[in-house]
């Protein structure tokens, strides 16, 4: 009895209701439902471009990886489609629009009539389907260079022929331009970011103008990317002619990275510890020496950190490189055919995110094309993955070296 | 028992004048607009141990940043006034460069700052900025240095270690080495015990007292009983004024200026 | 780990074993000379006695110095306190001979030589005994030393008793002058003095070396 009365009193740490903590509890129960959709829609994204992209890059036989499209160029794709087949879908669908044409017809007036056609139209849809999976296993499919060495083609009598543009062969040239982009540019964009955060962190003068450079760096990187094409377009590919070539692209790119780069590095820079400078002043170090010695080495995976920020800006940008850079089809790679090695610098090249904008906008859409954009932007990932990455683990490598 | 010594002898030994090296003349300096010396007049000894006490912001350590011009890397910061000589040479003249000034007087800071290389590198740093190369001009300085700060002993088996993974006293002793390795002639100290524990603290001490036959040196420090142990010679500043300098026994057991009196016996402010 | 400045420290002991060793001859050149009716010895006596002060004065600075500087504690502060106590002690120990020495003076260049009512040449040799102990309790640390002295300065305080009992007695009086009656007191009570001294020193040692009071 007694110590029933004591576990019932409130002592002065006992659970209590208060206004604070519903709020605190739903707030909590807000902030984390609106994460977790952030992230369930992220996973969706992905996921459906890594399963539609998969079937495209991976299949059933042998290396498991469809080479062809990893490596070749894009090509038109030729179709021959089974006559029979072909005449029978057009059939069914034919008569699936006019049934749903006659069912609006009938309005609500007669019921029983309406659920007849629909049964009907239900039927018809489930043949189509039974006629598709006949389809796709009795067609033939032949890219460019595979329809020239055949010997005879199909005869038209058993075969209906079509042919899409960009839907057969594969994006090897786009594969290796957005390499070749993004090496090159993100080569240029450190070089230039890291001198000038050197300099901005390590030698300049606190004040008005130094506060003014950093803001308009800062603005710098809110410019939108097809600015930076058109700027690129102007400058590079016109005023100093070079045309749509990987230079031009290479720094228009280089622009963009920079206000990241600079920015991220400067940064680093200022977080080595003062001592580290000091220390090395005051053994009669000059001040190079001492951010060559003593700087840039700590500051190292700061700038391996923008590197990645920056990477990941450039790579996907369309629009800087559409008017500078980016060829739809090209299908010489880039160290083919040259005349002397400096050409090598002034040729256009094809770019993965280019080449999804072209077979998802410029080209009528069909199921070929569809596989295109899936497997594209699915290597897409995978390579701007793969820089991430690498970059991630050199910072690592670095990090470790010096680690303080 | 016997008792080997003569106290007639002792007294008898004659004192030498003392020689001074660092003349400060009538310095005035300033952050900017907030001036934070005035008017500093003040000789330093060679060989001898100064100590700088005094509160908080008093001003010890921007004199001492004053004599390797360490002060040139804040903007703001200008000598209004007055002259630094050190060995009769005006050291804020224009034809004074400031990296060999630095090379001559050494600095250790209040926090330890190893940088993050091995112990080798971290003391062979200095010497590999001025282009020595020689291998073996390297390995002999690197082992003289770390005898002369006392540490050789604890450290010869891992020079190849991370100098990070030494502990706090070591490490501020690995900054003295560091230092010693330039071959200066005065060694600045900034509260160089300032984060160390009392063994750590001792040994940096015995290290002071040691380097004080070959260098010259100022040292700051919070810590009375630590400049009443090191030094020869102590000096009280308060609010950016030298308030009193001394022979640490005349600044501890006999302090002219009340204000000292105060400070040394705790019972300031 | 032993600090530089703990060299002074043991210098300072040093100087103290030395003043002690002083003023012990000190004594026992005055004692020596008063039994032996050695005016030599007694005029080196009442030389010796500067020397002590000076001594005396740099050891109490030396103390103050290490004091204000070094700040020592526990047994390198009682040392010091000890050193302190101590060194008064001896230089007062001196000064009890100086005078002894003068008054010896005195009496041997009135009175001729001493005649042997007075058991002064045992009081004399026990004092010596006492001071000498006293120093070497401190040197070797040895407390039962110590203690022992403690007891044996009764010894001397009853001779000096006795002494004052045979002085005062009427019998005494026709056989030498008031003046050396008295003199022969100072004498004696000047060195039941010294061994009070003594005593305290050994009470210094016993505090330097298990810290109680
Ligand atoms: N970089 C700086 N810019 C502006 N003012 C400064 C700067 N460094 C120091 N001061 C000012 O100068 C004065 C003296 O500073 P200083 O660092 O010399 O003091 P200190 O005696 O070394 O103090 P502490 O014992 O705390 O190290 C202080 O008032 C401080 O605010
Ligand atoms: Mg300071």
């Amino acid at each position: 009895m007694e110590s029933d009365n004591q576990q019932q009193r409130a002592h002065i740490f006992s659970r209590r209701f208060s206004l604070n903590k519903f709020l605190e509890i739903s707030t909590t129960f807000v902030l984390r439902f609106f994460t977790y959709l952030i992230i369930v829609l992220a996973g969706y994204l992905f996921w459906d471009i890594a399963y539609k992209g998969s079937k495209v890059i991976f299949i059933s036989e042998a290396p498991f990886i469809n080479v062809q499209f990893l490596t070749e160029k894009p090509q038109t794709l030729h179709v021959f489609e089974p006559v029979d087949i072909d005449s029978q879908l057009k059939a069914a669908k034919a008569d699936i629009l006019s049934k749903s044409i006659q069912r609006k017809a009938l309005s609500n007036s007669n019921i029983e009539e309406a659920n007849a056609y629909t049964l009907a139209i239900k039927e018809l849809n489930e043949e189509i389907k039974l006629l598709d999976i006949q389809r796709k296993e009795r067609r033939l499919l032949f890219s460019d260079s595979e329809f020239r060495n055949l010997s005879e083609t199909p005869s038209d009598d058993d075969y209906v022929y079509n042919t899409y543009a960009y839907s057969g062969g594969g994006i090897g040239p786009a594969i290796i331009g957005t390499t070749l982009l993004v090496f090159g540019s993100i080569l240029i964009a450190l070089t230039l970011g890291v001198l000038c955060a050197i300099y901005l962190s390590e030698y300049s003068r606190p004040g008005k103008v130094l506060q003014s450079i950093r803001l308009s760096i800062l603005n710098l990187s809110g410019v939108p990317s097809i600015v930076f094409g058109l700027f690129g377009f102007g400058l590079f590919v016109l005023y100093l002619d070079w045309g749509v070539s990987l230079i031009a692209g290479w720094f228009t790119l280089a622009l963009m990275a920079l206000p990241v780069i600079i920015t991220a590095s400067e940064e680093s820079m200022r977080a080595i510890p003062k001592g580290f400078r000091e220390g090395s002043l005051a053994l009669g170090a000059t001040k190079w020496t001492c951010i060559r010695t003593n700087v840039l080495p700590y500051a190292m995976p700061g700038i391996l950190t923008s590197s990645i920020m920056g990477i990941a800006r450039v790579a996907g940008e369309t629009a800087p490189i559409m008017f500078t850079a980016a060829f739809a089809l090209r299908d010489r790679l880039p160290w083919e055919g040259l005349e002397q090695s400096t050409d090598f610098f002034f040729q256009g090249v094809m770019a993965l995110p280019y080449h999804i904008y072209v077979v998802s906008s410029k080209i009528p859409q069909n199921e070929y094309t569809q596989s295109m954009q899936y497997g594209t932007a699915f290597v897409f990932l995978l390579i701007v993955g793969m820089f991430a990455l690498s970059s991630i683990i050199l910072r690592v490598k670095v990090r470790k070296k010096y680690d303080w | 028992m016997n008792v080997n010594f003569d106290i007639q002898e002792k007294q008898a030994q004659p004192t030498k004048p003392p020689k001074p090296v660092i003349k400060t003349k009538d310095l005035d300096f300033a952050y900017g607009d907030s001036q934070a010396l005035f008017n500093i007049s003040m000789d330093i000894f060679k060989k001898e141990v100064t100590a700088f006490i005094g509160p908080s912001g008093c001003g010890k350590s921007t004199l001492l940043r004053c004599f390797n011009r360490m002060n040139d890397l804040i903007n703001s910061a200008n000598i209004k006034k007055g002259t630094i000589r050190i060995s009769d040479i005006d050291i804020y003249n224009k034809d004074v460069d400031v990296i060999e000034l630095r090379k001559h007087v050494g600095m250790v800071f209040q926090k330890s700052n190893p940088f993050p290389k091995s112990i080798y590198e971290n003391i062979a740093y200095g010497m590999r900025i001025q282009g020595v190369k020689k291998r073996s001009e390297l390995d002999e300085t690197v082992e003289s240095s770390l005898r002369g700060a006392a540490l050789w002993d604890e450290v010869k088996d891992r020079l190849n270690k991370s100098a990070l993974g030494l502990s706090g006293g070591q490490q501020q002793r690995l900054c003295i080495a560091r230092t010693l390795a330039v071959k200066p002639k005065i060694i600045l100290m900034d509260e160089p015990c300032s984060a160390l524990d009392p063994v750590a603290t001792a040994k940096v001490e015995e290290l002071i007292h040691k380097l004080k036959k070959n260098y010259t040196i100022v040292v700051v420090t919070h810590n009375m009983q630590q400049a009443a142990r090191v030094s020869d010679r102590t000096a009280f500043f308060y609010l950016g004024r030298l308030v009193e300098y001394e022979t640490t026994e005349q600044i501890f057991m006999n302090p002219k200026n009340s204000k000292t009196e105060a400070y040394v016996s705790g019972r300031f402010g | 780990m032993k600090r530089y400045f703990h060299k002074e420290l043991t210098e300072l002991e040093n100087k103290l074993i030395l003043l002690g060793e002083k003023s012990h001859q000190v004594v026992q050149l005055a004692v020596e000379g008063l039994i032996e009716n050695n005016l030599d010895k007694v005029n080196e006596a009442y030389k010796m006695d500067d020397y002590v002060d000076v001594l005396e004065m740099e050891i109490s600075h030396a103390c103050i110095r290490y004091m204000s500087l070094r700040g020592p504690v526990s047994s390198d502060l009682r040392l010091l306190v000890v050193a302190l106590k101590a060194s008064k002690d001896f230089e007062r120990i001196a000064d009890e001979a100086h005078s002894i020495a003068q008054k010896s003076y005195r009496l041997l260049t009135t009175e001729g030589s001493l005649k042997n009512t007075l058991n002064l040449s045992e009081m004399g040799k026990l004092v010596c005994e006492l001071v000498n102990d006293s120093i070497s309790c401190f040197v070797k640390e040895d407390i039962d030393k110590a203690f022992l002295i403690l007891k044996r300065d009764h010894e001397i305080d009853a001779i000096n008793q006795k002494h004052f009992d045979i002085l005062s007695n009427e019998a005494f009086r026709d056989e030498m002058s008031d003046a050396a009656r008295f003199d022969l007191m100072l004498i004696s009570k000047s060195i039941e003095r010294i061994g009070d001294h003594a005593k305290n020193i050994a009470g210094g040692v016993i505090f330097l070396l298990n810290g109680d009071q």
